[in-house]
């Protein structure tokens, strides 16, 4: 809301600085974002008169004038005006002048003919729209009066920033109460207009349901001489970033930002018949609006009609068929208190908001509706020679109530806002607001009530208790006069939940390793999720979409993580990142709503989506170099990092092979299993399909891993004895056929080789020369250690004999001999 | 025999102790220990001396080469230590690491780090569901239906029922419904505005919401609040002060300003020039708000606050584009290495 200071003056007086206002206003919570100097004015451009004027020697059109701007000397300059004439006083803008649009006026030679400066039109100084001709001034002016002197104005405009509970300050007088309670002076309300009963306006209204709307009035003003508003009006709707139109347009808008109530004025001439209904429109049409645009209405929206059919959108628009014209004379003035929700949906609906609308749909002031139409009246007949008709129209809502008083106390005040209020100081300010105070002391409901408060029609935010103590604390200020509190510190030292606290670690613990955290979004595109080419049936194929995107093309809820880290992946790769990238995020997806075991508390919960919430980390730009056994040695890692993982959260972990996921190469991907042996995610490389759907040009392995599904207690710490006795190292180099996994040898080993085997490690495999076909060479070190004291080797010679054998018999495998 | 013993340790030992090379060292380990050396010779004469001194001549001459050996080992030690220097090696060649430290999103870190400072004031963390109904999103924080107050947050709707949260306010009455009072909670998460993106503005964003509520929270709670925290996570002394604003679920209702880290209030580019950065929406738990939560009336008052990771993220880094927050590019990244 922009707010003239020049305009507010008129209605109450404060002695201040604009910046010293603009600040106590802020403090009032009328934020005030920008004070901006209006100015307009025209250095350089003055009064001249024509002295002579004849035509151009080479151009028709052209007038070749000379023209005295006071000096006495006559200036020669060339017009291209069709009114341009001698002995006309004209604006003139001499060399040197600069117009609006940043037009610099120079000396000029126009068809040879030399020309020292511009008379004006209005539409060059941007004072109206007038391009046509050049002004003609009235009267009799000094030659070389600055044409500041006649129509500059200078003004200062503060931007306020409107909060939607308060349609109050939507308008000068609502500011201008915040002001005289600021400056503890008096709001002087502006001069009006009432009409006599002297008759000669036979319009009737009729109002279809006082629900749709509440009241209705209908002024009447004959012999309108339609022109322009007065200057000072002009300056200050200019100053506010409006456009001047007529006076009779220009009047009621500037009722509307003078007082907050819209007004509207119809031709009456174009009006059918003598009655305005105000009811729904009943069947689906289009109508012309009057800002020219075509526009569908529906039966249910709310309607201004004539004899003939709709003139006007209630509260949000007129229509073009009667709207004020360069002919109108006389008019019929409508000031009414439309439904705020009807006016919301309509205007929503048509995507048109206007200055109207928009204070329809906060709430109309019921007692504003007639003096705002009084005001009006008055402007219109000082300003356009209206002649005010008798007999006005007033229909309202017959058992309108004024809203009741709120009862206040006076210890509730106090212990919301830390305050030490009494009764009296609490009642004073509150009539600092306009409000008026009853102070009274009786048991309203069991409670001890202090104050009644009696509500004014402009402050119908004022619902309840809670809001009347909102009004003191804006008063009383929140940076003075506030008491103790109760003291900020609860509980000190609280600690992280452990989903945090796992959260937490993994932060700090993955960029250890080499991985960065990112932040992807939520939002994900059809081609995304296809990308990953998931089996009919997958939960994550049926993705929540937006109603209402931004772009218009689908948006969706991502189902999965991968998108979001192939995009990061890609990006960074293409733009030179040092490859291979290292990522790791922790996020939300959403899966469609299944079954909700808990119980809710609304029935509706029951169709929010599944938020899982997980961890994904991957490696993609490597080398696709291969490790032990021919494995990516990304996957290497990865698999790694996830047994540190595992001890790192105290959390068992097992990666078992296994495929799982469309999108990862089969035979080299595994699912990840928590204790209980529940799949709580997975691993594996990217698989050249998907890399090239999901439009990735490199090598990339994944992990994820659902840190919802996975129980993170973490296992207890508890000190066990260690054996300080020496260790038995064994190397043993094993032929081990291609048909026995890694883990089946592990497993045999462990079962056999007794409790002394402290461990079990594979340092190398080999393929090739002097290996059998169809076998490997595995080179395994073993460690053995008792807690007992040193140990023979007989005794692990005993234990390797045992394994051996069983090796050989179960899967095999046998030992290689050189 | 035990003479020749005593005097080839003496020797011994001080022709290793003068040996100043490493092929000098070798060349006197030869002549003491070598096939053809002193101590091996001794060692062959043992044939010579008679039983009975023979074990302990033996003792002795193995003792003598342990001895020495050790000896070697040590001047062998030194000899390569000494010489390290000598042999050239450029010291300013960069070291290297088994791996390239890796860096935690700012964004989250500057999530984590707000809720250690309340963490410390008593206050425990909670969340909620992103997709989220209309019921707990407005309508039981007070935004009555069909009113201009919900065009303040453009939203993103999956269904009638059904959007993405606007704010993390909504889990707010979720944790008021399951939690009797006293209670003090943040509640920092992801949240959705349907706004056109630009550098500061974003359609997902992070928030952080506080909520206290026991039997007489006031105002003066809220500030005391408030100050501590900022006090805390800006550092030093710095004025804030409350405007009046309007939030539908808080009533009185306030913005705070902060006086501006980059000039203390004196007026700049980041604050564009009024000195005052505001810093986080907050009020007192509105009446209606308790009601929804199912509390009975009057029986608590509380105070709640909300504010944009995001924006306190840049300011903290004068990071002036919110788009970077989400780009991901490891340009802009590696440059909080080591931030937790």
């Amino acid at each position: 809301m922009k707010i003239s200071l020049d305009w507010l003056a008129d209605l109450v007086s404060w002695d201040d600085t604009p910046q010293d206002l603009a600040t106590k206003l802020t403090a009032a919570g009328l934020n005030v974002e920008e004070i901006g100097e209006y100015a307009q004015s025209w250095p350089g451009v003055v009064v001249a008169k024509v002295v002579s004027c004849e035509r151009h020697p080479d151009a028709d059109k052209l007038s070749l004038c000379k023209v005295d701007a006071g000096s006495g000397e006559s200036v020669q300059v060339i017009c291209g005006a069709p009114n341009v004439r001698e002995g006309l006083q004209v604006l003139f803008a001499t060399v040197g002048s600069v117009l609006p649009g940043d037009f610099k006026i120079k000396k000029a030679k126009i068809r040879g003919v030399e020309s020292f400066g511009m008379i004006c039109s209005g539409a060059e100084l941007g004072l109206d729209s007038d391009a046509a001709g050049i002004i003609e001034l009235e009267g009799d002016h000094a030659l070389g009066t600055p044409a500041d002197d006649l129509f500059g104005h200078r003004d200062t405009v503060l931007d306020i920033e409107v909060t939607p509970n308060r349609p109050d300050w939507l308008s000068h007088l609502g500011v201008a109460r915040e002001v005289a309670a600021i400056y503890r002076t008096k709001v002087t309300p502006p001069p009006v207009l009432k009409p006599g009963q002297g008759g000669g306006f036979g319009w009737k209204v009729e109002i279809e349901d006082y629900d749709d709307c509440p009241r209705y009035t209908a002024h009447g003003a004959d012999d309108v001489a339609i022109g322009p508003a007065p200057r000072w009006m002009q300056n200050r709707l200019r100053a506010i970033g409006q456009r001047p139109v007529n006076n009779v347009v220009d009047i009621t808008n500037y009722v509307l930002f003078e007082l907050g109530q819209p007004l509207h004025a119809f031709d009456r001439e174009r009006l059918a018949g003598e009655v305005i209904s105000v009811r729904r429109a009943g069947r689906k049409q289009s109508v012309a609006t009057l800002d020219d645009e075509s526009r569908q209405i529906l039966a249910e929206d709310l309607v201004i009609t004539d004899g003939d059919g709709p003139v006007a959108l209630a509260g949000v628009m007129g229509l073009a068929n009667s709207q004020v014209t360069e002919g109108t004379s006389t008019i019929l003035l409508e000031s009414a208190f439309f439904s705020p929700r009807l006016v919301r949906v309509c205007s929503r609906r048509l995507g048109l908001v206007s200055e109207s609308s928009y204070r329809f749909e906060r709430e109309a002031d019921w007692e504003m509706v007639r003096f705002a139409a009084h005001r009006a009246l008055h402007l219109l007949q000082e300003f356009a020679g209206a002649t005010i008709l008798g007999d006005a129209v007033d229909r309202a809502y017959p058992d309108y109530v004024a809203p009741e008083g709120l009862a206040l106390r006076v210890h509730q005040a106090n212990r919301v806002l830390g305050t030490d209020l009494d009764m009296e100081q609490t009642a004073d300010l509150l009539q600092l607001l306009g409000l008026k105070v009853q102070p009274l002391s009786s048991q309203i409901e069991g409670k001890t009530v202090n104050l009644m408060v009696e509500v004014p029609s402009f402050r119908r935010d004022l619902k309840q208790e809670i809001d009347l103590v909102e009004e003191i604390a804006r008063v009383h200020g929140f940076d003075q006069g506030l008491g103790q509190g109760t003291g900020h510190v609860l509980i000190p030292g609280r600690r992280r939940a452990l989903r945090h606290e796992v959260e937490r670690k993994l932060r700090s613990w993955l960029p250890s390793q080499g991985y960065t955290e990112i932040v992807t979004s939520t939002f994900v595109a059809r081609s995304d999720i296809d990308g990953l080419g998931l089996a009919e049936g997958d939960v994550r194929l049926e993705c929540l979409a937006v109603l209402n995107p931004q772009h218009g093309g689908e948006t969706l809820l991502r189902t999965s993580l991968v998108p979001g880290f192939v995009d990061v992946a890609r990006r960074n790769l293409n733009s030179g990142a040092p490859a291979p990238v290292r990522l790791f995020q922790i996020g939300r997806v959403f899966w469609p709503a299944g079954e909700k075991a808990q119980e809710v508390r609304h029935e509706q919960e029951r169709l929010l989506p599944e938020e899982p919430w997980l961890l994904q980390m991957g490696i993609a730009g490597g080398s696709g170099g291969k490790g032990l056994g021919g494995i990516p040695t990304d996957m290497q890692e990865l698999r790694g990092v996830v047994a540190e993982l595992s001890g790192l959260l105290r959390v068992p972990l097992s990666l078992i092979p296994a495929d799982v996921e469309p999108y990862l190469i089969p035979g080299l991907q595994w699912e990840i299993r928590d204790a209980g042996g529940n799949r709580v995610g997975v691993a594996g490389q990217i698989d050249s399909g998907a890399a090239k759907r999901l439009d990735l040009d490199h090598v990339a392995g994944l992990v994820e891993l659902d840190l919802g599904r996975l129980d993170l207690t973490p296992l207890p710490v508890r000190y066990e004895p260690f054996s300080r006795f020496p260790a038995v190292k064994r190397d043993l180099s094993l032929l081990v056929p291609d048909t026995v996994t890694y883990a089946q040898l592990d497993a045999v080993v462990r079962d056999t080789a007794g409790d002394l085997l402290e461990s079990l490690e594979l340092f190398d495999i080999y393929a090739g020369k002097g290996i059998d076909d169809g076998h490997s060479a595995y080179g395994i070190r073993l460690k053995f250690r008792s807690a007992k004291g040193n140990l023979k080797g007989k005794t692990v010679d005993m234990a390797l004999e045992r394994t051996l054998g069983a090796l050989s018999e179960t899967l095999a495998v046998r030992q290689r001999t050189q | 025999m035990q003479e020749a013993i005593d005097r080839l340790r003496a020797e011994g030992l001080s022709r290793i102790a003068q040996a100043d090379s490493p092929d000098a060292l070798e060349s006197v380990r030869v002549g003491l220990l070598g096939r053809k050396g002193e101590l091996t010779g001794l060692l062959r004469g043992l044939k010579d001396v008679s039983d009975d001194q023979r074990p302990a001549a033996g003792a002795a001459l193995n003792q003598l080469k342990l001895e020495l050996t050790a000896a070697l080992e040590n001047r062998t030690g030194d000899l390569a230590g000494a010489g390290a220097g000598s042999m050239d090696l450029d010291l300013t060649l960069p070291g290297r690491a088994p791996v390239q430290l890796g860096t935690a999103h700012p964004l989250l870190s500057v999530l984590e780090e707000i809720c250690d400072i309340f963490y410390g004031m008593g206050y425990d963390r909670g969340d909620g569901p992103e997709v989220e109904l209309d019921y707990y999103n407005f309508t039981a924080l007070n935004f009555p239906d069909d009113h201009p107050a919900r065009d303040i947050q453009d939203t993103f709707f999956l269904n009638e029922d059904m959007l993405l949260r606007t704010q993390t306010s909504p889990v707010q009455v979720r944790t008021m419904e399951r939690v009797q009072p006293p209670l003090a909670y943040v509640f920092p998460g992801r949240v959705y505005r349907n706004e056109n993106a630009d550098a500061s503005h974003s359609s997902e964003f992070y928030q952080i919401e506080g909520l206290r509520v026991d039997r007489n929270i006031s105002l003066v709670d809220l500030r005391e609040t408030v100050n501590a925290f900022i006090a805390s996570f800006f550092g030093g002394e710095r004025q804030t002060r409350f405007r009046p604003h309007f939030f539908p679920f808080t009533e009185p209702s306030v913005e705070v300003d902060m006086e501006c880290v980059k000039c203390s209030g004196k007026g700049c580019g980041v604050c564009g020039q009024t000195g005052w950065l505001e810093i986080m929406g907050a009020g007192m738990v509105h009446p209606n708000v308790f009601k929804a939560a199912g509390y009975p009336d009057d029986a608590y008052t509380g105070f709640a606050f909300g504010m944009g990771i995001d924006r306190i993220a840049m300011l903290k880094y004068g990071i002036d584009d919110i788009r970077l927050l989400y780009e991901n590019d490891l340009r802009f990244l590696n440059q909080f290495r080591g931030v937790l």
